[in-house]
């Protein structure tokens, strides 16, 4: 009798392993079944993952997660944001926690390879560089040598800078914070001559100042910290999709196609646009998804330059220029494959 | 006859009474005190007035967005604009009648516990502490009883940590009794269990057992299990607690003078009929004051979650900080009011703690 209620209780948890285990494989399946998109994001990041007095989600990040429920559900909003912090990010992916994450992850060789994740892309160019006051004369980050500068304790900026001016034969003495409101008090406060971040950084930084006009970036860029959205090994469709999401956000900014004008350019635009918005062509059928995926991301999410203006761009607080992040049409990096 | 007429009492001398004389007694007994009383006055002289000024007269008090924080004080406007998620995070607004009900079902049973006629309270009372964790639940997620579903991800804010900081510790109070019966025991095995339980959670820092509830306990689930990252951290919470709570009623078995087990043994009493009704009354009574202490350093250490991105109100003051439009440097305001808040939780436990001891304390020898 004993043994007979053991057996059956172990080919009962076998089964629900198993069963969880096949599902785990096909995300897919897994997001269509619970009708949202779970998505780790930042606990708080500006212009990248932020939340707004009401509760709303919104950022660069954040609209990689809204595309791919676009593409995927064909509701923007149907996503469950999960904050993460820098440490969990990678456990709650590996362990099915989230579908995707979508939270300012650098892009590198180990991480890549080792943690049995994969990255779909990159969403933002980022790297460290510096911002001065505008009094203090200086055009380049070459004049800095001698200077005091701010950082962040335990950032991987500080091993970028010490690179940096060991190169170029210059010294320089940090002033070292803890947090990245103290960091900016002490430059502002006059404690040092510059301060260091990443690019993106810098600039939420500027806008604390209480006189923001007074500062500028320089335009060194010192570390390559390409940003983009990750997820498990193991399910190449889901990777795919992901993957041709936020592809699909770069090519409509290069082909032109906006949140305005997809239903014009869906009807009567180029060959191009037809493909990519589904009225022509397999493109969503072999990403195992509806015809209309793409006009759905563009439609509700806008293309990435729309979604760069909105977050980050000049119609933001934090007023980043494009630089790397331009298409490549216009001497950035953002280069999608072609939609064919 | 001629009746005794007394002198009124002459009013003490000045120097004795009044104002001046307690001045003169207390404050500038001797030349060190003096001096001490002038540096402690300067000191308030020089910093009160700009708080003041900062916090109150040329502070900002109208508006919804941070340009309408224009004086130099302080931008109240910032902790009105996100009130709402400080108390009780992205949970919906229509639904939110669900957390009041909750806090006001938690006020109610602590004062049934103290105020229903004697010969019910303690039954009723143990039911509805240890009914309460579960309606919690069902009342917050909604799809028990037939409400919409409120997802664990919208749950936050302050009310997040009181209901976390509650129901650990309802859920700990019967296991911390058992572990503390089980430290006590004269059977090898269970002491022993026992003991290594007690002493692995009291021995080790709260924030790593956090982080071993939210990075750790994922990787030995079975692939594709998901088990909700608020109940983790809620067992480990009840873990934690019921570590130090074991130690607290083992602090109060031994406060039971032997008698009482040895009267109660001779009466013929079973082990459990012994410890319920003789023993158990006794425990806690003499434990209620480290019972409560230990429930408000663990309301405390609930803002710890924010180390693994649970958006109880720390972590929403965080979040609220880093929103592109509100980047002016309120991280004052937002750690102030923090403060106040939980000062005022914690003060308000206190002073309840403090009617409860004199309440049980029915015994004349303390």
């Amino acid at each position: 009798m004993h043994k007979k209620k053991i057996l059956a209780f172990t080919t009962l948890a076998a089964t629900l392993v198993t069963g969880a285990a096949s599902v785990q494989a096909a995300t897919l399946d897994d997001v269509k079944a619970r009708g949202t998109l779970s998505c780790g994001v930042s606990t708080g990041l500006a212009g990248f993952s932020e939340k707004d007095a009401n509760g709303n989600w919104s950022g660069l990040d954040v609209d990689v997660c809204r595309a791919v429920a676009a593409a995927v559900l064909g509701d923007a909003d149907a996503v469950q944001y999960k904050p993460l912090t820098a440490k969990e990010r990678f456990t709650a992916l590996v362990s099915g926690e989230i579908d995707m994450l979508s939270r300012n992850t650098t892009w590198t060789h180990t991480r890549d390879t080792s943690l049995g994740i994969n990255f779909a892309g990159t969403n933002y160019y980022d790297g460290a560089s510096f911002m001065v006051m505008k009094n203090l004369g200086v055009k380049s980050a070459t004049e800095l040598d001698g200077a005091n500068a701010c950082i962040q304790a335990g950032t991987s900026t500080e091993l970028a800078i010490a690179d940096y001016f060991r190169q170029h034969g210059m010294s320089y003495k940090a002033v070292t914070f803890d947090t990245s409101d103290q960091t900016r008090q002490g430059f502002e406060s006059g404690r040092c001559d510059f301060l260091t971040s990443d690019g993106s950084q810098l600039a939420a930084l500027r806008v604390g100042l209480s006189n923001p006009s007074d500062a500028m970036i320089l335009p060194e860029v010192i570390s390559k910290e390409p940003l983009g959205p990750v997820v498990r090994q193991g399910d190449d469709q889901w990777f795919n999709i992901v993957k041709w999401s936020l592809n699909a956000m770069i090519e409509a900014e290069e082909q032109g196609v906006t949140s305005a004008n997809a239903d014009d350019k869906r009807e009567n635009g180029n060959p191009a646009n037809k493909r990519l918005l589904g009225t022509e062509g397999e493109l969503g059928t072999n990403l195992g998804l509806n015809a209309d995926w793409a006009y759905n991301i563009v439609k509700q999410v806008g293309n990435y330059g729309e979604s760069f203006e909105r977050n980050v761009g000049m119609d933001s607080p934090l007023e980043l220029e494009r630089g790397l992040n331009a298409s490549w049409k216009d001497g950035g990096l953002m280069y999608a494959q072609p939609m064919r | 006859m001629r009746e005794f007429q007394p002198v009124p009492a002459r009013p003490a001398p000045v120097k004795t009474v009044g104002p001046v004389a307690w001045a003169r007694a207390n404050l500038f007994s001797s030349i060190p005190n003096s001096m001490m009383t002038l540096f402690v006055m300067a000191l308030f002289v020089y910093f009160i007035p700009p708080i003041v000024d900062w916090a109150f007269l040329s502070a900002n008090w109208t508006g919804t967005t941070e340009d309408a924080c224009v004086r130099d004080g302080a931008c109240w406007v910032f902790v009105k604009a996100w009130s709402y998620q400080f108390f009780y995070g992205t949970y919906p607004e229509e639904e939110v009648w669900r957390i009041n009900l909750m806090l006001g079902l938690l006020v109610l049973v602590i004062a049934a516990s103290f105020t229903l006629p004697k010969h019910i309270r303690l039954k009723a009372s143990v039911a509805a502490w240890l009914l309460l964790p579960l309606v919690g639940i069902a009342v917050l997620d909604g799809r028990l009883l037939g409400l919409n579903q409120v997802t664990t991800d919208l749950w936050g804010g302050f009310t997040l940590n009181v209901f976390m900081a509650a129901a650990s510790i309802i859920v700990a109070f019967p296991f911390s009794f058992l572990w503390a019966l089980g430290r006590r025991s004269e059977m090898p095995f269970i002491r022993s269990v026992s003991i290594i339980f007690i002493e692995f959670f009291r021995g080790v820092p709260v924030l790593s057992l956090f982080f071993m509830g939210s990075v750790m306990l994922p990787l030995f689930f079975a692939e594709g299990t998901n088990v909700d990252k608020l109940i983790r951290v809620w067992i480990v919470l009840i873990f934690f607690m019921s570590g130090y709570m074991a130690e607290v009623f083992r602090g109060g078995f031994q406060a039971v003078p032997s008698g009482q087990y040895e009267a109660a043994d001779s009466i013929g009493l079973s082990y459990w009929q012994k410890i319920l009704l003789i023993i158990l009354p006794q425990v806690i009574k003499v434990s209620m004051p480290n019972i409560l202490a230990t429930f408000v350093m663990l309301f405390k250490n609930t803002t710890f979650l924010l180390i693994i991105g649970i958006p109880e109100v720390v972590q929403t003051l965080q979040t609220a900080l880093s929103n592109s439009y509100w980047l002016g440097g309120h991280a004052l305001e937002g750690y102030l009011f923090v403060f106040l808040v939980f000062w005022s939780s914690c003060f308000s436990m206190s002073l309840l703690a403090r009617r409860i001891e004199r309440q049980m304390n029915t015994d004349k020898r303390g």
